[in-house]
């Protein structure tokens, strides 16, 4: 975390909006992982994770590298990664997404990029998982009794 | 006096070949013609799909409609296409591909502008841009 890179929305006294009571400046790098309930605007350049429940900001200019979980997205800058909402991603006609998308619900711009695999719907909501499912247990084979 | 199709100017329309994307103006009554490019044939016409339909290559210059009863099985080139019903298939679109909320793609799409309806199902690989980003 470089420079001024979180400030309170109550405390400097501008930019007040309801829904984001943090916001990650425009001049501010941000690497590392961030978890939070309400919402955040991300004006700057973030690289990590964001897991949340509530809503997340991605504003024009502004870019993230990493991986989001969060319950509404908005993009209007530019995203590298993979992006899971379980309510619903909105890209702008500024915004550039480079990455997996799963998402209950998705509303694109006329003049928004997208480009990656993306999953809407009941099912998109769901975390992808990477892991393999459980092999089944092999049975033992009992020895079988030769008769002499 | 006999007017030829396709002879009075301000009914032209400007159509991309399904299959080498070149240009071309053509009659706007005109329901198929010859790419000049790649001389394969084009169909111009418009499409509303209401039940099952399945075929190698689903291709018009002009526009689909699949309507909540249809189905179509098969990869779609086409200028601006409306899902309502199911589709299962790649989908190169050159305009806008609009899924209502019981519109259901599984494929791949590539278009210039998506909207997606509350309640819609996508699952495929999307490449959404504008014409001039490559």
């Amino acid at each position: 975390m470089q420079g001024r890179t979180i400030q309170k929305e109550g405390a400097m006294g501008s930019n007040t909006n309801g829904d984001f009571t943090t916001v990650i400046g425009p001049d501010a790098v941000f690497k590392g992982e961030l978890k939070f309930e309400k919402g955040v605007r991300n004006l700057g350049t973030f690289e990590g994770q964001i897991e949340t429940k509530g809503h997340l900001l991605i504003a024009e200019g502004a870019r993230l590298t990493g991986e989001v979980t969060a319950g509404n997205i908005d993009v209007e800058g530019s995203v590298h990664g993979n992006l899971t909402s379980t309510g619903k991603v909105c890209l702008t006609s500024s915004a550039r997404l480079e990455g997996d998308l799963h998402t209950s619900r998705l509303e694109v711009a006329d003049g928004a990029v997208f480009v990656g695999r993306c999953v809407v719907g009941s099912n998109g909501a769901a975390k992808p998982t990477n892991e393999k499912p459980a092999a089944a247990p092999v049975k033992e084979q009992q020895p079988v009794a030769v008769k002499k | 006096m006999v007017k030829l199709i396709g002879a009075d100017k301000s009914r032209e329309r400007d159509v991309a070949c399904t299959h080498c994307g070149g240009s071309l103006q053509v009659a706007a009554r005109a329901m198929s013609v010859f790419c000049p490019h790649c001389a394969q044939r084009l169909i111009l016409e418009d499409y509303r799909v209401k039940a099952y339909k399945a075929s190698r290559l689903f291709a018009t210059c002009g526009d689909i409609v699949v309507e909540k009863s249809g189905f179509v099985s098969a990869p779609i080139r086409v200028q601006n296409l409306t899902v309502r019903g199911r589709v299962q298939g790649d989908i190169d679109a050159r305009g806008v591909v609009a899924v209502s909320s019981t519109g259901r793609i599984r494929g791949d799409i590539r278009a210039t502008r998506l909207t997606v309806a509350s309640g819609a199902t996508l699952d495929g690989f999307l490449r959404i841009a504008p014409l001039a980003t490559p």
